[in-house]
């Protein structure tokens, strides 16, 4: 059997299931069908990107997933090539180039190579179609805002804001991008994986019944920090730490959690109405994000959803989503992708299809986003993921709230919030002023 | 004979199908002719039809786009279109025919309550497709944003309601110079007033020229609410209960704009809402937060000086309230609804103060709707729906009742400290009632006395009313809604009482 890489895969541009219509057209056309029904509509999926004007992509944001989304992006089809970069680290952009000439032979020229807190703005100034946003979150509205205005398309990482009022700026955005005919694609991957879209069909025809209750879990080990270091001023430190700042994170609930809670409000096709919750800091080394949330949200009708993370090293791990039905419940996760009937017998696993060579066609997620953006440009299908992103963003936010404060907070007190994070005025390279106590829930009685 | 027949047939035939086209161009050409602005303007003669327009954008925009009377006051075509206007055509010939124009109350028909209903979303949609054009700032998409949420409870024109029709008291933004433009050329106190013995005494605001009579209220017993048989009772005015109230003195009139402005001037904050707030709540606090700059005008643009101030939020009467308590040394506070009603009543157990009838002074019953009704009696009394032009008046106009108190029915309707329910009479215990105060806890705060709004059923003594606090912030944008003023809601505001109390006046 001969290995299946992703570039050989890549190179089976006309087999497997192919059509036009990207994931969320599919998404569209399901969620209207009512729980109960017994068709199932199988989705399909392009496997390359079609044809057609070449697109010219700038990349905003130069580290690990902006490189990886670049790349992804270079996978997804033909004449599609990276035309500008942005990054606040020099370091940053040249990582990125070596990077880039390494894994796809492709080299930037230093005048298309932008270093500093507003050198996204030269990206999208520069002759680009299409803009991949891949900083830490914080900056994401502002940037998404500048984005739909120049008329770009825009690929954009998940999570979108870290507080109320960017979630809002980006709904808005996502609105005016809509009307102004542009496409924009999230990272939330799950709703571009195959195996998710055909648990979906399946859940959505009914065949686990009506749904009951959701559980969410990304409980892993630590994830990266980086250790302060002599000559690095407090707001460069941050932001190479990011994903230990709730300010530029979210806290890890919103930055790596978000995936799961997704799922959960993709299957249900809303979001929970309210939240109680706990969490706490145990071993996080730097930062000021918490590293384990427990979070009770409820849908209406009284629908909860169990959501747990944790970034703790030694602990029992999981990153899955369990969807409890009437009549079965259906596990994704964890190595599995099956619906079991409340006896746990299997009615269906998903196994990725098999091309003419009798070869299994492996999906990758990360490449099949950029692939559905361009085809959905391309073919003039639109497709704007960002409100519905944006949404579960918020839930997650919600929850976090609730543990940082211990009380109930409310969806519809998300959407009215002015919460903003961050210092105070436009940044600067410097100290950076403003609270860094970790939050608390509750008060402290006397001894 | 047959084929002469035909010949006729033929003849009719050929008539019919004249005829019909005659009609359907005629039809056309009227609908056509109907529907210019020339025509409308032709009944439309007042101000605020044809004027307003040519000062709004929808006439004067810098695109030379032209909107017209049609486009807006009936839906678009093919959505209702001719319906709409063959409705609105036999209202307006009936109007022309047979009532005086001058007699109309266009003011109050331009208010929003009134506009929505001959003002069709549909056709703002038609026209404005998108909800977040190029160019839309910031706070634009968010209220765009909340109005989409707000699925079919907000209407265009909550927040448009000028783009029609231009009025320069009327706007939707931000009104952060706010009562800071009023001149200040009189002496300006530099001590309080002097509480002498029960007797009424002027208070003065320390630190402007502001002053205000108060008059006392002397204690006594009275029997609160009103009796089964009086002509539109609620059944939360009952059942009636005997109350005693100690001595207090009352604002003669309403909390006047002077009078606010005052206390918005000295306490006036720019910070967030909910900071201010919080801090005006906590007592500790020596210097106490008032309002926030109001998204709006509050005033309307109906005048300031003595006119009641208005659309501030029970919250914001009571800082206040503190704030006056503070700066005067004396016991400032919103009265108690049993309060109020003992005040109001001046004695009387009649549904006025006054003598008169409501059944003759409200437009309900076969009797009245065929022959008007006869407000010569109410009318001097009380600024109300039938003879308030949509707005308050000036505390000079009407009469003080038997306490010497103006405007206590009618005008602005007033916060009580009560919380409201249906219930609270009953739910006192037995026997007199000492100084009641109502529920222990709440979601909407009492008003009494009725507005320029209300019908002379509804401004009776005995009414209770409440707040609505979700109707009333429906179209501030503001995130979080402002708890200093409602955005809409014109037709409340508040009247202080002062506490007498006896030991502390003798040290």
């Amino acid at each position: 059997m001969k290995p299946t890489n992703r570039r050989r895969f890549l190179e089976n541009t006309a087999i497997g299931a192919i059509g036009v219509i990207g994931a969320s057209q599919l998404i569209r056309a399901c969620s209207s069908e009512e729980a109960g029904t017994t068709e199932v509509v199988e989705p399909s999926f392009l496997t390359t990107a079609p044809d057609g004007e070449p697109l010219k992509a700038g990349v905003v944001g130069c580290g690990g997933r902006g490189t990886g989304a670049a790349i992804n992006y270079l996978d997804a089809g033909p004449n599609l090539s990276i035309a500008a970069v942005a990054d606040v680290f020099q370091d940053r952009i040249d990582k990125f180039r070596a990077e880039l000439k390494e894994e796809k032979n492709v080299e930037l020229d230093d005048s298309v190579c932008f270093v500093g807190l507003d050198a996204y703005k030269r990206v999208i100034e520069a002759d680009v179609d299409i803009v991949i946003l891949a900083t830490p979150p914080y900056f994401r509205p502002e940037h998404f805002q500048a984005c739909v205005e120049a008329r770009k398309h825009v690929f954009m990482e998940k999570p979108v804001a870290v507080d109320p009022v960017g979630t809002r700026a980006i709904m808005a955005a996502s609105k005016q991008a809509e009307a102004a005919g542009l496409c924009v694609v999230t990272g939330t991957q799950r709703r571009h994986q195959w195996s998710y879209n055909n648990l979906y069909a399946r859940v959505k025809a009914g065949m686990i019944g009506d749904i009951t209750a959701t559980n969410v879990y990304w409980n892993m080990g630590k994830l990266w920090h980086v250790a302060p270091q002599s000559g690095m001023n407090e707001l460069e430190y941050m932001i190479r730490d990011w994903v230990n700042w709730t300010w530029l994170s979210g806290d890890h609930i919103v930055e790596q959690h978000i995936h799961n809670i997704d799922v959960s409000n993709w299957f249900m096709g809303k979001q929970p109405v309210e939240a109680v919750g706990m969490g706490s800091r145990l071993r996080r080394l730097t930062g000021d994000c918490y590293d384990n949330f427990a979070i009770d949200f409820v849908y209406d009708k009284q629908i909860h959803m169990g959501s747990m993370c944790r970034q703790i090293n030694d602990c029992a791990n999981s990153v899955s989503e369990h969807i409890t039905g009437s009549k079965g419940i259906m596990i994704a996760g964890d190595g599995r992708q099956h619906i079991f009937d409340t006896d746990a017998n299997v009615l269906y696993e998903y196994s990725s299809p098999v091309d003419e060579a009798g070869e299994r066609l492996e999906n990758n997620p990360y490449v099949q986003e950029h692939i559905d953006l361009v085809a959905a440009i391309r073919t003039g299908n639109q497709i704007v993921e960002a409100e519905e992103t944006a949404k579960s963003n918020l839930t997650a936010i919600m929850g976090r709230q609730a543990a940082y404060t211990g009380t109930k907070v409310t969806w519809e007190e998300m959407m009215g919030a002015d919460w903003k994070l961050g210092p105070e005025g436009p940044l600067a390279w410097g100290p950076v002023n403003m609270d860094k106590t970790v939050p608390i829930a509750g008060s402290a009685a006397e001894l | 004979m047959r084929p002469k027949r035909k010949r006729a047939g033929r003849i009719i035939f050929l008539s019919g199908i004249l005829v019909a086209a005659l009609i359907t161009f005629l039809g056309n050409k009227t609908v056509v002719k109907t529907s210019t602005n020339d025509y409308c303007a032709s009944c439309h003669v007042h101000p605020q039809a044809s004027q307003s327009w040519k000062r709004s954008t929808h006439y004067d925009n810098p695109r030379g786009i032209h909107v017209n009377c049609v486009d807006c006051h009936l839906p678009p075509h093919g959505d209702g279109y001719l319906f709409e206007k063959a409705k609105t055509g036999i209202r307006d010939v009936w109007a022309n025919w047979f009532k005086d124009s001058a007699s109309l109350n266009w003011e109050a028909k331009s208010q929003i309550d009134y506009a929505k209903r001959h003002t069709f979303e549909s056709s703002c949609i038609h026209c404005h497709q998108n909800n977040y054009p190029l160019g839309l700032t910031k706070e634009g998409r968010e209220a765009h944003l909340y109005y989409e949420q707000q699925a079919g409870e907000l209407h265009c024109i909550n927040c448009h309601i000028t783009v029609g029709h231009y009025d320069p008291d009327r706007r939707h933004a931000q009104n952060v110079d706010f009562g800071t433009a009023e001149s200040e050329d009189a002496e300006l106190f530099t001590e309080p007033g002097i509480m002498d013995g029960f007797s009424d005494f002027t208070e003065q605001i320390v630190g402007s020229a502001i002053s205000f009579e108060m008059v006392t209220i002397p204690g006594g017993t009275f029997q609160m609410g009103s009796p089964e048989n009086e002509s539109f009772r609620n059944e939360d005015e009952g059942p009636v209960r005997e109350v005693r109230i100690d001595s207090f003195f009352m604002g003669k009139i309403e909390v006047s704009w002077g009078e606010y402005l005052a206390f918005f001037k000295q306490t006036g904050a720019q910070g967030k809402t909910t900071d201010t707030y919080l801090k005006a709540a906590n007592a500790d606090v020596d210097a106490i937060s008032g309002p926030t700059p109001p998204y709006g005008a509050p005033d309307q643009g109906w005048g300031k000086g003595n006119m009641p101030a208005m659309s501030m939020t029970p919250q914001a009467a009571k800082v206040y309230c503190q704030w006056l308590s503070k700066i005067t040394g004396k016991t400032y506070r919103l009265p108690t609804e049993a309060e109020w009603e003992y005040a109001a009543r001046g004695g009387t157990s009649t549904p006025y103060f006054f003598e008169g009838d409501p059944k003759r002074y409200v437009r309900k019953g076969i009797r009245n709707k065929i022959f008007g009704i006869d407000t010569s009696g109410i009318n001097t009394y009380i600024n109300f729906a039938e003879n308030s032009m949509a707005r308050t008046v000036h505390p000079d106009e009407v009469p003080a009742n038997p306490f010497g108190l103006v405007n206590m029915l009618g005008n602005v309707a007033e916060f009580c400290s009560d919380w409201y329910s249906p219930e609270t009479y009953g739910n006192y215990p037995d026997g007199i009632v000492s100084n009641p105060a109502g529920p222990p806890e709440g979601e909407e705060f009492v008003i009494r006395g009725g507005s320029y709004r209300d019908g002379a059923d509804r401004v009776r003594s005995a009414a209770r009313d409440y707040t609505q606090t979700d109707a009333w912030l429906k179209t501030d944008p503001q995130i979080p809604k402002s708890v200093w003023w409602y955005s809409d809601c014109f037709h409340v505001g508040f009247r202080v009482v002062c506490e007498y109390d006896e030991p502390i006046l003798n040290e």
